[in-house]
């Protein structure tokens, strides 16, 4: 006689309920509560500001209709035309354009020196130095600017160190062609501390096994620098690029703080006219200007992807 | 699908949004018949109120007076600096946590006149002089009270004058020209005259003196229509030279600083013996000067080509629409603007009171310098109250350190502030 036994009922696996179709939605249903915070923070205070300040950037929008902002005229791509229109929104580009050209470069370079120095030349005091290089980011601007202000103004340290040289220095700050460069240079000293540090980390990335070798090849300092140092910084370098373009394409501070956008508009930057902009109330103006940064951006970080891509 | 859902209704939301915008005909200033009366009898509550600089900190004395006469009130005053003043009434509007009065510049009429309570017929403002009552109408409506006026006139060194050949103060804009460079070649100063070079951000030297000088020379800055902006006449372009031409002679120091003190520092070393300011300099004068200083200085009007007109300011006295003690606020505004009042406020800052009848007390009659101050009130002007005139200011701002510092031609400069000002309109 066969006995025939109740199959036994299997244990159902853990999480084999995410595999029915109640148990997937109980599922993202559960995953949304856990990101509803950040989610409800990030839509009131981020999304909504960014949708309603783009379509504000297309009505003629003054800080008088604040109450009622539907109460506006649509201008349309007419307010991104006068923007191109306006000599002042220009010249403030070309400023912009400037400091970006000449102050990433710069930047980098000086970083990477720093960097490398620190990272193989000095072997004393290392931390010292580090620190020494980053106090300046973390520094107030207010306090950097008051200090800055007395070392470049007419009768300043810097003119009177030059006339020990015998070179008569002129007025930094007064004057339209040397304002600009007086904030490069600030900022540069500003903003290297950070990329020594990224740049440290990634130099403790290159072999030394490899340097060795190249250098028991015959290959002096600078080839090794060139030839293995760099291309495997070449991430580093993109993650520096680009948060140095982020910043320096929106670099307000020091020329607020320093020269207040002058002489005759020489250090006015796309964010102090968007400023300004805000100041007179023209809201719907102000945030066109902003839209153009941001697509300035956007092209700039594109370029840098491309041209610091790894070549693996 | 579910996400081209979503994506399609987003756009909808946008597009209806846009169809919905549109402006309608009344832009938001009130009219004359908005103005509803005031409760007779004592100011009761909280009565909140925002003030700047030099009058805020001398108001909490005028309130005790205030509040010992209407006991059940009870006054909170805010002191904010003058620099963030426009952004945080600005701001405050915005978000509807104005409060019930406050103190705005004259120029600022039209900026806030959309958030404004217009005055109620029961405020006496007859006995104000005209040319402060002009700037608080806005577009018909009256929307402030005036509280205190200033005035621009001239501060010279008299001893350095009669040194320079001149014991009566000039008149004309030849005879004022040569008196401050005769103060530097035979009175030993090193600058003629303080004069602001334009350019720094929202300090508004275009409006403070270069303005003046064109209005006494017969220009305007709107046609007498209203409908745009008339820089570039030959009245302004002329004025512009005039004032171009003290800093090409070497008679004014094209790198003025404008730190606070520096002008009257250097008035009262003789460095720089004239300087323009309103009539707040004269406290600063006497405080850095001391009491024999006060013999060596006078004032006077501004010198005369067609006129002597000088720019009249001050501040206004606003109660704001969404005042939760409207009452309250104007029973202060009225008190405020009483005689007895006005004298005590001049008396502890130095600012004119806007009430005429207030100018007859002895404190104020009988003291010389105040009577040219007296007479320059006569003959002013103040810049349109338009929406459009703080972005105006600025770049007129913009064209004077130009034409200061980089020697460009008036004309040139006028034609390009024309241009400016025809693409900014002339506001509402």
């Amino acid at each position: 006689m066969a006995t025939t036994t109740a199959p036994t009922k299997r244990a159902a696996p853990v999480g084999a309920g995410a595999y029915t179709m109640q148990g997937r939605r109980r599922q993202a249903l559960i995953a949304w509560l856990f990101a509803l915070p950040f989610v409800l923070f990030f839509g009131i205070f981020m999304l909504l500001p960014l949708v309603s300040s783009f379509v504000m950037s297309f009505t003629d929008f003054r800080s008088s209709d604040v109450q009622n902002p539907l109460n506006v005229d649509l201008v349309g791509l007419g307010q991104y035309a006068a923007l191109f229109e306006n000599p002042q929104f220009r010249q403030s580009m070309l400023n912009t354009a400037y400091f970006v050209v000449v102050g990433i470069p710069l930047t980098m370079a000086v970083a990477l020196a720093l960097a490398v120095a620190l990272n193989s030349g000095i072997t004393r005091f290392r931390t010292a130095f580090r620190v020494g290089f980053y106090t300046p980011v973390v520094t107030s601007i207010v306090a950097v600017a008051v200090v800055w202000r007395f070392i470049l103004q007419d009768t300043g340290l810097l003119n009177q160190a030059l006339t020990w040289v015998g070179v008569v220095g002129p007025d930094w700050l007064n004057s339209t062609t040397w304002a600009m460069p007086s904030l490069i240079v600030l900022t540069t000293w500003r903003n290297m501390g950070t990329l020594v540090i990224i740049f440290l980390a990634g130099l403790q990335n290159v072999p030394v096994e490899l340097q060795e070798a190249a250098f028991v090849d015959g290959a002096n300092a600078w080839q090794r620098f060139r030839r293995i140092t760099l291309p495997i910084l070449r991430p580093t370098l993109l993650l520096g690029a680009v948060l140095l373009s982020v910043a320096y394409l929106q670099f307000f501070e020091e020329a607020f703080v320093m020269t207040q956008g002058g002489p005759l508009d020489s250090t006015l930057s796309v964010t102090y006219f968007t400023y300004d902009q805000f100041g007179f109330g023209e809201y719907g103006f102000a945030s066109a200007a902003s839209y153009v940064l941001f697509v300035a951006i956007v092209l700039l970080s594109l370029v840098q992807f491309r041209a610091f891509r790894s070549l693996d | 699908m579910a996400r081209r859902a979503i994506a399609m209704t987003m756009a909808l939301a946008a597009v209806m949004t846009m169809a919905a915008c549109g402006r309608t005909q009344n832009n938001g200033v009130p009219s004359p018949s908005d103005a509803s009366s005031v409760e007779p009898g004592k100011a009761t509550g909280t009565i909140t109120m925002w003030g700047q600089g030099a009058e805020a900190a001398a108001l909490p004395a005028l309130l005790e007076d205030f509040e010992a006469a209407n006991p059940e009130v009870d006054v909170e005053l805010t002191a904010i600096p003058w620099e963030a003043a426009h952004n945080k009434y600005q701001t405050a509007i915005a978000g509807g946590t104005t409060p019930d009065l406050a103190q705005l510049g004259t120029t600022w009429m039209a900026d806030f006149a959309t958030a404004l309570d217009p005055v109620p017929a029961v405020v006496d403002t007859s006995d104000m002089f005209a040319g402060s009552l002009e700037p608080t109408v806005v577009q018909g409506t009256s929307l402030g009270v005036p509280w205190y006026v200033d005035t621009r006139v001239i501060f010279y060194r008299t001893d350095m004058a009669a040194e320079a050949g001149y014991p009566k103060p000039p008149t004309t804009w030849d005879d004022f020209k040569a008196m401050s460079k005769a103060m530097q070649t035979r009175a030993g100063a090193e600058w003629g005259i303080a004069l602001p070079p334009g350019g720094t951000e929202g300090t508004d030297f275009f409006q403070s003196v270069p303005l003046p000088f064109a209005w006494s020379n017969g220009a305007s800055l709107m046609n007498a229509e209203e409908t745009e902006w008339t820089f570039d006449t030959p009245q302004m372009i002329e004025a512009l030279e005039y004032y171009q031409s003290f800093f090409a002679d070497g008679i004014a120091d094209e790198d003025l600083s404008t730190a606070p003190g520096a002008i009257v520092a250097e008035f009262v070393s003789g460095e720089t013996p004239m300087f323009v300011g309103p009539p707040s300099e004269i406290g600063q004068l006497e405080l850095a000067g001391g009491s024999e200083f006060s013999s060596k200085w006078a004032v006077m009007r501004i010198p005369k080509k067609a006129t002597s007109t000088s720019f009249i300011g001050g501040s206004d006295l606003v109660v704001f629409e969404d005042a939760e003690n409207r009452d309250g606020a104007w029973k202060l505004i009225q008190y405020l603007s009483q005689p007895d009042t006005q004298t005590a406020f001049y008396e502890s800052t130095g600012d004119l009171p806007s009430v005429r009848s207030a100018w007859d007390d002895p404190s104020l009659s009988e003291d010389e310098r105040l009577a040219v101050f007296e007479a320059q009130l006569t003959d002013t002007n103040a810049p349109p109250a338009s929406t459009a005139w703080t972005q105006m200011s600025a770049a007129a701002d913009t064209q004077l350190e130009r034409i200061v510092k980089s020697g460009e031609d008036p004309a040139t400069a006028m034609a390009t502030l024309q241009s400016t000002a025809d693409s900014i309109g002339t506001g509402s």
